[in-house]
């Protein structure tokens, strides 16, 4: 466990050395969410109500959603994970007693606590802007379920991510793939527009797929668009998938590692 | 041989290596012709979610809506063909030290970084907003002359040129903050503004995002000259645009340069 400590902190320590491209991240992170506000302002402005909420529900979703991308989204893991597979810097790993899945998540973990520190004080200069468009719930429950649902949408995307970056065991770019799945999990994770407002044949095909936890469901949750029933059945299928994708990330590595050549020394 | 037409021979040049390139990893091609479909899908997706539920946005109709999405995406599409993978990797380049092949090659830096390549995908993609434009002007009912297309065509050049000084000026920041990795997204976030209509945008945001950036400028004209014939102000707004964030781009471009120590930096 101590040797994932370590890993946490030289994650931590390598992350603060780009801290401006933290910084930067969040000042257009801020100009998203003036988009948004943009958009969605204008679309209210016709319709006071769309899918049975108001403006400043809306907003409050896209905020969560924005906060959550930055504490427990995954940003470029795939790509350090397919660049050490590319340089060979995966070797060493394969020399070692270290499971490169437990030292790569807890690098994740450190990295998402600096890119969240950075969303948080984002957070603090826009709330004055926005503040006044903010509408939390207040039931205690939602937060108690948040907690797990968090939990398990960091997994799943951090495994998602991992699994992509394996694939440089097959290929030599990879990065067509990792876009492809972010225009997926863009629009069926909910970042792009609150999923319930998608017909309802769609919404009940989507709510079975990992994506729909990646963000959507912990943000549905925090942010009163569903019910308690349904966040405790979603906790359900969450939990599955996330099994599902780590024991799939474990699957991959083991294939993937019958591919590999380690070359040098 | 003037200097025009050296330029023009060594573009040639890079245009057919990238195009063998492309040839020899049709894969490659297929898979990122396959992403760039996915975004354009991802983001028409969003405007007909948005008006299934109002009628209006900002008082633009859902057609008009997908006139002027298309038009901004058709912008984009070019850049990502002509310029995208040169700028990009110039600021890992920057990194890495790697840019001192560029600065070793017989020509301007600026234009033997960013025409290094010629993305086949970009351009196929093109040919899918251009449909989307051709689709919402037919719904609309519009026939436009051939000098309303030639104009349109010419400001779509000036909102190139805009994109292209605005992502030169992000990768720039490479020259400064060590990493531009991740600061690429900065572009996109910037210009996800040109996809909304002008007349969502309240007196602040008009004075940030219409008067001082021109990220609605870019997209709003072209797109209101084929809606409502030609207007002056929009016509000298984006050339008067495009010619001063070229000039910007340009300056901070040679400004970092100046900064980088070559494969030390």
């Amino acid at each position: 466990m101590t040797k994932y400590a370590q890993s946490f902190l030289v994650g931590l320590q390598s992350n603060l050395v780009y801290r401006w491209n933290f910084g930067v991240r969040s000042m257009f992170w801020f100009f998203h969410l003036v988009v948004v506000f943009i958009l969605w302002g204008a679309a209210f402005a016709s319709s006071p109500n769309i899918g049975g909420f108001s403006f400043a529900q809306t907003l409050t979703y896209f905020v969560v959603i924005f906060v959550l991308q930055f504490f427990i989204g995954a940003f470029n893991e795939d790509y350090q994970i397919s660049e050490d597979i590319r340089n060979g810097l995966i070797n060493q790993f394969l020399l070692k007693p270290i499971n490169y899945f437990a030292y790569r998540l807890s690098v994740f973990a450190a990295a998402r606590v600096v890119s969240g520190a950075f969303g948080f004080l984002a957070l603090l200069v826009a709330l004055p802007f926005f503040r006044g468009y903010l509408e939390l719930p207040h039931e205690a429950w939602r937060f108690v379920l948040a907690v797990p649902a968090m939990a398990l949408t960091a997994i799943i995307q951090f495994s998602i991510a991992y699994i992509f970056g394996l694939l440089a065991f097959w290929f030599l770019d990879i990065q067509g793939f990792v876009i492809l799945s972010m225009a997926i999990e863009n629009l069926l994770g909910g970042q792009m527009l609150p999923l319930d407002l998608l017909p309802k044949a769609a919404f009940n095909v989507i709510r079975f797929l990992p994506f729909f936890y990646q963000a959507y469901f912990p943000a549905s949750i925090l942010t009163g668009r569903q019910g308690y029933d349904f966040a405790v059945q979603g906790l359900v299928i969450q939990a599955f998938w996330a099994f599902a994708l780590v024991c799939l990330a474990e699957f991959v590595w083991r294939r993937g590692l019958r591919h590999h050549t380690a070359a040098g020394g | 041989m003037s200097t025009l037409a050296l330029y023009l021979r060594i573009w040639l040049a890079c245009a057919r290596y990238s195009l063998v390139r492309a040839m020899m990893f049709r894969g490659d091609l297929f898979i990122w012709s396959v992403v760039e479909l996915m975004w354009i899908s991802v983001n028409v997706s969003v405007i007909l979610v948005i008006y299934s539920h109002t009628r209006t946005v900002a008082g633009w109709t859902q057609y008009e809506m997908l006139l002027l999405v298309g038009t901004s995406m058709l912008i984009q599409r070019f850049l990502m063909g002509f310029f995208w993978s040169g700028i990009f990797e110039m600021g890992r380049n920057v990194r890495s030290g790697l840019f001192d092949f560029t600065l070793a090659q017989p020509g301007d830096p600026l234009f033997m970084a960013s025409t290094r390549k010629v993305e086949l995908d970009g351009l196929l993609n093109s040919v899918a907003a251009a449909a989307i434009v051709v689709y919402s002007a037919w719904k609309l009912g519009l026939h436009p002359s051939v000098l309303a297309v030639a104009v349109y065509l010419c400001m779509v050049a000036c909102g190139v040129i805009i994109h292209y000084s605005a992502l030169v000026m992000a990768m720039s920041l490479a020259f400064w903050i060590t990493s531009s990795q991740g600061v690429e997204g900065s572009y996109f976030t910037l210009m996800e503004f040109s996809r909304l209509p002008r007349e969502a945008f309240n007196r602040v945001a008009s004075l940030l995002f219409v008067w001082i950036l021109p990220v609605v400028v870019v997209s709003n004209g072209p797109a209101r000259e084929l809606l409502h014939g030609f207007e002056l102000w929009w016509a000298l707004a984006l050339v008067a645009a495009a010619a001063g964030w070229f000039t910007l781009a340009v300056a901070m471009f040679r400004g970092g340069l100046k900064r980088y120590t070559s494969a030390s930096s």
